[in-house]
């Protein structure tokens, strides 16, 4: 009974998120107008029926906009979440393996990175390399690197003491075979999980960084800047920033649900943990 | 157990180093020339005020030499002055730490105080609708962002109730009802999503303690089923919710300085963000310091809190 | 739990009924960033430049309203018939407000602080005619300029006068500022607010009226419109169409308006392609349509705007008189034609980061992209930003400027080769001739005309594209009585103004 339930779960978080990524993926396509097209007769309007969504301060279509939106939040943050676990997994799998100095020079300094409030350290990083496009995405990949370092460290050493990788080594196995071939595979569930997670709070970071107008930068169409720019017309017209909040809202909560309800599916024992 | 404190102690010290060294060399990074960076917008900038600002900020010395200067100094308390104003440091953090202690410690309330009743209940409604309807509130809870929540709370609350919404600051000491009325809105904001993920620790370990063989002995012998969520199952809670406490004390100064922002109060986010407009380096790199040894040290102490509530440890 | 809540916002709503009767003259401002220091001669930021000029501290001559220079802390003036010498008389009873009487000693300490080197004033360039300073008795002042100064008077009205005990102290005053202004300095929260009460040994007979300004700072503008709305501020002073537009008519809130004296623009590159070509620049003022960036950028409050602001009545030329300020696509393309440069034309634009700034760049990226160029946007930092403005590391950028009550400040340092921000390297040798003579010219008419001639000169291939002035608004609960919004974002008005019960 609670396993279909958690299978179901599963099923409407894969479909909730894979819904949002074919948005994004077809904006192109399915965008009724182009995100950049201004009209001043039709600014600052609320849903109709030739602008479901309303428009924006320089007459722009909302809903284009936070379907492009929609993709500018999710690469950014896919593209930052995905170096951070690259590079943070790699320094985790390697301090684990080899252990010793290594280990230890590695977790220091992801110890260091790590005390750091996400926040703060993103902003300053920012404050280092000016508010371009792809400071945020920069930012939220160093600040996520020690996650990783230390979340898959743990596992990977209880995995190397294992009597499964002493026989690969036994057999002479090489370090990358047993690295890749053995360990990874077994940390597979850990990594889409906390993957998953960590690409929800990204989502947030991403549009905070946005509405203290450190994130994406003008003309580019991003929900966290979205909802900057609308939220100085809320009086006029509360219709950009509250759509775009709610689209940040949906993408951030369809991931959390997805690494949730994957938590459960497989890894019974780490159930409704955080 | 003092062992144990002493090699997290010398960690301590160790990252602390290596978080001055970070925050020194993020201001240096900068490229360009920050003295020149500091000087406004269309204004005549001459040579000799780059020249000034360049000596009074110290730039114009060798790196290392920099850096000995500002850590040697910091040591001892001083952490400089303010660019613009002339002020310590120290004071302008001062003056800020108040508010956003306040705010994090109200949201701390409200979040953890909340926590408590509602894991339990979610335990007790575990499976069936209810229980997927909860799990739902909590995430969306958990991925709501605050600043966005608190500028909709604000626009809504003007409208339905006008005369309470007080906007900004006043010290507890001076008016503490106008300034609880002013913090209730921004310490909800910010407390929502620790309720989210409190709840769902407290949910989680309740569930765990009550499938125990020492609970249903319990139980056995006849204790009471309050009894049993509250001494036993709860304490059982009380480690995982403790870390995520000591974890969340970051989330909390990040949720801070949107917060802060969209709610005008002076606090430490305030500051930050103020200075990186301003470009007031002296204040950045000494009050970056300075928040993230704070944090730092709040995770040391939840660190130590854990060696001493749970003996396994200490091992 | 409801009811305790109901209780608490009753309870609150009392003590501030009490509190309100108990300092019904203080105004509450709210102001969007805090000030940056508050020593007049050092500060260049808006929010700190609205604190002090005109409340806290003030000049020998005052600018109005209109921009009219008219006496300030000097009762009255005389110029030598060559120009050279100006001979101010000070008014009696001026106090700092740390009691001190304010004499002709200050007078000079103060105008060797701003040239000073060690000091390195922003403010030194509005001085540099003035060779020496010397008191002639307590009550007078005499100027001696190595050659005739036309803006010398409009010039001096910012130079603020501080107590000469002050000269080479460059802390001092920015954390705690003396002046003579009609509100003294008296509490200051960082990113909380500023307090000033009113200074008793002031001067003006019966001014202030009000018994204190405190400065709220409020980042949130949605947090700044509530708080107006709800009577918890009672001006917000300064603020663009957008959020005029939205206070409109909600109860209890009036607007007071004026032509902004600051102007947005965009500036080109003249020292490398394209637009060292006059014609591609020429280009760019046929594919912009000013009107739209009013009606877009500006919600329709505002006017296309030429070199100088209309607000400058006595110098601005109107802007139909050039003839590239009709928007003319087809002409832009042929323009760019002519000069040989490849189509489309490739350029990025710096822009300053702020939202009307933002939003005016999107919309000219959208004409000239009509119109024959490619421009991409780059949205820069503002320390980045004036770090490439500064090195004329840029094709173009958007931004917008303070402007002066005198043509010669903003057009000398602009557009004179070698100009201390000629930033676009422009170099004409005929403005160079106009702007030279136009500087020391006596006589009115004969200025007028040299600066018509800049102006017409300028207005199409010089190194400006000069957009629009927004109109400038304040918005204040009803009871806010004689206050006027300044095209230079002064709040010097406030002297005058009392809250009505």
């Amino acid at each position: 009974m609670r396993a279909l339930h958690r299978n179901k779960l599963l099923a409407f978080a894969v479909a909730f998120v894979a819904l949002q990524i074919i948005l994004a993926l077809g904006a192109p396509i399915i965008a009724p107008y182009d995100p950049m097209a201004q009209s001043v007769i039709a600014r600052l309007k609320g849903p109709t029926a030739a602008h479901w969504l309303g428009t924006d301060q320089l007459g722009r279509d909302v809903l284009a906009r936070i379907l492009y939106g929609y993709r500018t939040s999710l690469i950014a943050c896919l593209l930052s979440v995905g170096a951070a676990l690259v590079l943070g997994g790699a320094l985790g799998l390697l301090a684990a393996y080899y252990r010793g100095w290594l280990d230890r020079i590695i977790m220091r300094v992801m110890d260091v990175l790590f005390a750091f409030p996400v926040m703060l350290l993103a902003i300053g990083i920012i404050a280092v390399l000016g508010p371009q496009t792809y400071s945020a995405s920069i930012a939220i990949a160093v600040v996520y690197t020690p996650i990783f370092a230390r979340l898959l460290r743990g596992p990977a050493l209880v995995l190397c003491e294992s009597e499964y990788v002493a026989g690969a080594r036994a057999i002479g196995a090489s370090d990358a075979r047993i690295i890749f071939l053995h360990i990874l595979p077994n940390l597979a569930s850990v990594i889409l999980v906390q993957t998953s997670l960590l690409l929800s709070a990204a989502i947030l970071v991403e549009a905070s960084l946005s509405f203290l107008g450190l994130g994406t930068q003008p003309p580019t169409p991003s929900l966290g800047l979205m909802l900057s720019e609308g939220r100085n017309f809320l009086m006029l017209s509360p219709w950009s920033a509250l759509f775009a909040g709610f689209a940040i809202l949906f993408l951030s909560f369809g991931f959390n649900l997805l690494g949730d309800a994957l938590r459960d599916t497989l890894d019974p024992r780490l159930r409704g943990q955080p | 157990m003092n062992r144990a404190l002493l090699t997290r102690l010398f960690d301590l010290l160790i990252v602390l180093f290596g978080v001055s060294i970070i925050v020194f060399l993020m201001i240096r990074m900068i490229p360009g020339d920050a003295v020149a960076i500091m000087l406004g917008a269309n204004t005549e900038i001459t040579a000799e005020r780059m020249a000034e600002l360049k000596s009074r900020v110290g730039l114009d010395r060798p790196i290392i030499e920099q850096y000995l200067i500002w850590a040697g100094s910091a040591l001892r308390g001083d952490l400089g002055t303010s660019l613009w104003t002339g002020r310590p440091v120290a004071t302008e953090i001062l003056i800020h730490l108040w508010p956003t202690l306040e705010l994090t410690f109200l949201a701390l309330l409200f979040g953890a105080g909340l926590a408590v009743p509602v894991g339990c209940l979610m335990a007790q409604l575990r499976g069936g609708a209810a229980d997927v309807a909860m799990r739902v509130g909590a995430i969306a809870g958990l991925t709501i962002p605050s600043f966005w929540l608190g500028i909709v709370l604000i626009v809504v609350l003007a409208q339905v109730a006008p005369g309470f919404a007080s906007l900004g600051y006043v010290p507890f000491s001076e008016d503490p009802v106008g300034n609880l009325q002013r913090m209730l809105l921004p310490s909800f904001a910010l407390a929502l999503p620790i309720l989210a993920n409190l709840s769902r620790l407290v949910r989680s370990a309740m569930l765990d303690a009550l499938g125990q063989d020492y609970i249903r002995t319990a139980r056995a012998k006849g204790v009471s089923e309050r009894r049993v969520v509250y001494k036993h199952a709860l304490r059982n809670a009380l480690i995982p919710f403790i870390t995520s406490v000591g974890i969340m004390t970051g989330y909390l100064l990040g949720g801070a300085i949107v917060v802060e922002q969209v709610f005008a109060i002076p606090g430490l986010g305030r500051l930050i963000l103020g200075a990186i407009a301003e470009r007031n380096y002296p204040l950045i790199q000494s009050t970056i310091l300075v928040v993230t040894a704070g944090f730092v040290l709040v995770n040391f102490i939840v660190d130590a809190l854990y060696i001493v509530i749970d003996p396994r440890v200490r091992a | 739990m409801v009811k305790a809540t109901l209780r608490g916002g009753l309870c609150a709503g009392l003590m501030m009924a009490a509190l309100s009767s108990a300092s019904a003259q203080v105004l509450e401002i709210g102001m969007d960033a805090g000030p940056t220091g508050l020593d007049p001669h050092l500060i260049t930021a808006f929010p700190s430049f609205m604190v002090v000029n005109g409340n806290i501290y003030e000049g020998l001559t005052a600018v109005d309203k209109d921009l009219k220079v008219g006496p300030g802390l000097a009762e009255s003036w005389t110029v030598s018939p060559d120009g050279k010498t100006y001979t101010f008389k000070l008014r009696q009873n001026v106090k700092f407000h740390d009691g001190a009487a304010m004499t002709a000693d200050d007078v000079v300490s103060t105008i060797r602080r701003v040239q000073s080197k060690d000091m390195a004033s922003p403010l030194a360039s509005r001085l540099a005619a003035v060779e020496t300073a010397t008191a002639v008795d307590p009550q007078t002042v005499e100027l001696k300029l190595k050659e005739p100064s036309a803006p010398l008077l409009a010039s001096i009205a910012t130079i603020a006068i501080v107590p000469k005990s002050v000269e080479t102290n460059k802390d001092a005053l920015q954390k705690a500022p003396v002046g003579t202004g009609p509100f003294k300095f008296q509490e200051w929260q960082p990113n909380g607010f500023i307090l000033l009460s009113k200074h008793d040994g002031y001067w003006g007979a019966g001014s202030p009226k009000l018994s204190g300004l405190k400065f709220n700072i409020v980042p949130e503008s949605a947090t700044r419109q509530v708080g107006l709305t709800n009577g918890q501020y009672a001006l917000l002073p300064n603020i663009d169409a957008a959020t005029a537009l939205q206070l409109k008519g909600k109860p209890g809130v009036k607007l007071g308006e004026t032509l902004d004296l600051a102007y947005t623009l965009i500036g080109l590159n003249t020292s490398k392609p394209p637009f060292d070509n006059p014609k591609v620049r020429e280009a760019v003022n046929y594919a912009i349509n000013r009107q739209e960036i009013v009606d877009a950028a500006l919600f329709g409050a505002g006017v296309p705007g030429g070199p100088l602001s209309p607000a400058l009545k006595n110098w601005a030329v109107d802007v139909a008189q050039f003839a590239c300020y009709k928007p003319d696509p087809a002409k832009a393309q042929a323009l760019l034609k002519e000069a040989g440069v490849a189509m489309p034309v490739a350029v990025t634009m710096n822009v300053l980061p702020r939202q009307d700034v933002k939003d005016i760049a999107q919309v000219v990226q959208e004409q000239l992209n009509k119109a024959g160029f490619k421009v991409e946007l780059k949205n820069q930092e503002q320390g980045q930003f004036i770090q490439d403005w500064r090195n004329s590391n840029f094709d173009m950028f958007a931004s917008i400027n303070a402007g002066s009550p005198d043509p010669d400040d903003y057009f000398y340092r602009t557009f004179r080769t070698g100009g201390s921000t000629n930033v676009f390297k422009y170099s004409d040798a005929e403005i160079d001739k106009l702007l030279d003579g136009a500087r020391t010219m006596q006589d009115q008419a004969a200025r007028k005309a040299a600066y018509d001639e800049v102006q017409k000169k300028l207005a199409c291939s010089g190194p400006v594209a000069h957009l629009a002035y927004g109109t400038l608004f304040s918005a204040m609960r009803d009871k806010l009585q004689g206050y006027d919004v300044m095209p230079n974002r002064s709040l010097g008005t406030l002297r005058g103004a009392s809250l009505t019960p």
